[in-house]
């Protein structure tokens, strides 16, 4: 256990240190590359988070990165709201946990687990979706809002302005370094500790005295609150938000960032997400209707070939050549 | 990508007289439309995910299967019969080869069904588009024109489908209720290891029971294909809201299956004439997660658990 926690701040030291020293060797357009696949790695984080520690997959976790999305867009659009930026990205993380509160108190005290509460989380990322198509009075209807400012504040004297490519990577990949600690030392704490428990049986878990409805609710609603701040943090950097932000396809990319990086290592899906990005945009170049053809595929591939992730080959590889070892 | 305007699986047909009496007829067949399309599209999702434990992400696929078919036989010249007679055969095949290649190797691990029949579902629609190509698809009703029922006039292939789907589900009562595959089945879904005791194949017993459903959500597709836009992303609607009719219905019976139905049809068409179709969707969601936390077992079986 302790090697394993070594281990992982070590390959967080080496992520943290390469995304210091890539300012030194990258232009401007590479460094809004790679910031944007971060917001979407601390995504997939968030998500991970809540399904590598519960077991329970959430199908619509878009819906979570929509809506902070459209609360920062709107928040910051309107000029009668002081302090726009700061206030946006308040307002995203607590709507965000908002809705995750209400439907998570309903189904987790409801006893909906499993698939069932995979299928709820589905309709609902159609639902947002489809709410932010046609609600377009407020949302802009199926082009979004565009126009949204970088994001710009105070805070105690320190004057932060994102406009430019630096500062607004520096400010990015902080918040993603930050997060990403938080979360691991949460989940690697007494709380991941008793998710487990919950996960591999949870009537004995509650046996002991844990209240688990509420754990899951809370781990629930501060997976979707990251996920909040992800797409706030988004659609400042892009300066525009849209419906496929909280659509299907987003929430089933996510799944497949968490699944190939490794579910329930949170480093994983960061580095999956950035990856699979990478490959998204170099097929999507030939052919953009092979990229969804593909997903599909990879989503058979992880099942049947890796279902531990990419990291999982060098386990692998590591127990042959042991294995290989003994049999000498 | 999932395409916008298909938000609800068939819309409503206005009231012609506009008195009292036709506004209530008409409501209610609207919602026996609804109801009916989403019964047997619920009855495959019963199977598999009310009795195997299997969620199959795909399901929503036989119902697009379903309706590509008959547009294929349409627009190669052929009547809306031999499509609809061709509609559930396609969505068999499909059920068939996916239960083969993927599900029953995945009964033991309910995560990576998930994950696989949604990889599938991709799959599907993107080779539908590839080879359909984009756009919606025209399908004709065999019949057009409405028929004058005393208080109102409705369209007339609509009580068609109500019929065929009333008809098909008697049939789907009475091979459950009345035959030895029927009595399999049951065996089956009560006890598996007992069932496999007293000589029964509970993995052929499976594999034609999901295949069943697979062709029954085919035949639902190509009935409601003149209604809908046929799309490669159709499936999603169908898939979300069929998956509502069991959750709220409650496994393991009929009577929960028309119940599940009644509530997520009855409420979505009735919504529709008030508000937007998105926002009628959201409103059947919060209910259907309500009416979940307030009867666990679904509307059916009563309140224990």
């Amino acid at each position: 256990m302790i090697a394993r926690d070594r281990n992982w701040l070590l390959i967080f030291a080496v992520c943290v240190a390469l995304a210091v020293v890539y300012p030194f060797f990258a232009g401007g357009y590479q460094l809004t590359v790679i910031r944007d696949a971060l917001i979407f790695g601390l995504f997939a984080a968030s998500l991970d988070f809540f399904w590598g520690r519960t077991g329970i997959l959430c199908f619509g976790h878009a819906a979570f990165f929509g809506i902070g999305g459209y609360i920062m867009a709107l928040v910051t659009l309107n000029d009668a709201i002081p302090f726009g930026s700061l206030l946006g990205i308040v307002g995203a993380v607590a709507g965000a946990a908002f809705v995750a509160a209400i439907i998570g108190y309903f189904l987790f005290f409801g006893g909906i687990r499993g698939s069932y509460f995979t299928i709820v989380t589905l309709a609902m990322g159609v639902i947002c979706q489809q709410a932010a198509v046609s609600w377009s009075s407020v949302t802009g209807g199926d082009s979004g809002l565009i126009g949204i400012p970088p994001i710009e504040f105070d805070l105690g004297g320190l004057h932060v302005d994102l406009s430019q490519d630096l500062p607004s990577y520096i400010f990015v990949t902080a918040i993603v370094a930050v997060v990403v600690l938080a979360l691991w030392s949460i989940s690697r704490g007494r709380w991941g500790t008793v998710l487990t428990a919950i996960q591999d049986n949870e009537i004995r878990a509650a046996a002991l005295g844990h209240n688990a409805p509420l754990r899951l609710l809370v781990t629930f609603v501060l997976s979707a609150a990251i996920a909040g701040l992800a797409g706030a943090l988004y659609v400042c950097m892009a300066g525009l938000v849209a419906p496929d932000l909280s659509g299907l396809l987003l929430s089933t990319e996510v799944i497949v960032w968490v699944a190939v990086g490794g579910r329930g290592t949170l480093l994983g899906p960061v580095l999956g997400a950035i990856f699979i990005q990478r490959a998204q945009q170099t097929i999507s170049s030939f052919n953009p209707s092979l990229w969804p053809l593909l997903l599909g595929c990879v989503f058979v591939i992880i099942v049947f070939v890796l279902p531990d992730g990419i990291l999982s080959i060098y386990a692998r590889l590591k127990a042959l050549f042991k294995g290989g070892r003994r049999a000498q | 990508m999932p395409r916008r305007g298909c938000s609800s699986a068939c819309a409503n047909v206005s009231p012609v007289r506009l008195d009292a009496m036709d506004f209530v007829i008409t409501t209610l067949l609207n919602a026996l439309t609804l109801i009916s399309i989403l019964m047997l599209v619920g009855l495959g999702l019963a199977i598999s995910f009310g009795l195997m434990n299997v969620t199959n992400l795909a399901h929503g696929e036989f119902v697009t299967v379903g309706a590509f078919a008959v547009y294929f036989v349409q627009s190669m010249g052929g009547s809306f019969w031999l499509g609809l007679a061709a509609a559930p055969i396609a969505g068999a095949v499909v059920g068939c080869i996916l239960e083969f290649a993927i599900i029953r190797h995945l009964y033991s691990r309910p995560v990576s069904t998930v994950l696989a029949t949604w990889g599938v579902s991709l799959i599907l629609q993107q080779g539908l588009e590839l080879t359909f190509g984009l756009g919606a698809k025209p399908v004709t009703p065999p019949i057009e024109g409405t028929l004058d029922l005393v208080f109102t006039v409705y369209p007339a292939y609509r009580l068609i489908l109500i019929g065929i789907a009333m008809l098909t589900l008697l049939g789907v009562v009475l091979l459950i209720s009345r035959t030895s595959f029927g009595l399999d089945i049951r065996t089956v879904i009560q006890n598996r290891e007992m069932a496999e005791g007293v000589g029964i194949n509970t993995r052929r017993t499976y594999a034609i029971a999901f295949t069943f459903g697979a062709a029954i959500a085919g035949l639902a597709g190509g009935l409601v294909a003149p209604l809908a836009i046929v799309l490669p992303q159709m499936g999603v609607n169908y898939l979300a809201n069929a998956f509502f009719v069991v959750i709220v219905g409650g496994v393991g019976s009929i009577g929960g299956l028309v119940a599940g139905s009644v509530f997520v049809g009855g409420l979505t068409s009735i919504l529709n004439y008030q508000i937007s179709p998105s926002l009628a969707q959201a409103i059947v969601l919060l209910a259907a997660i309500v009416a979940v936390r307030l009867r666990p077992n679904g509307l059916f079986n009563g309140a224990s658990r």
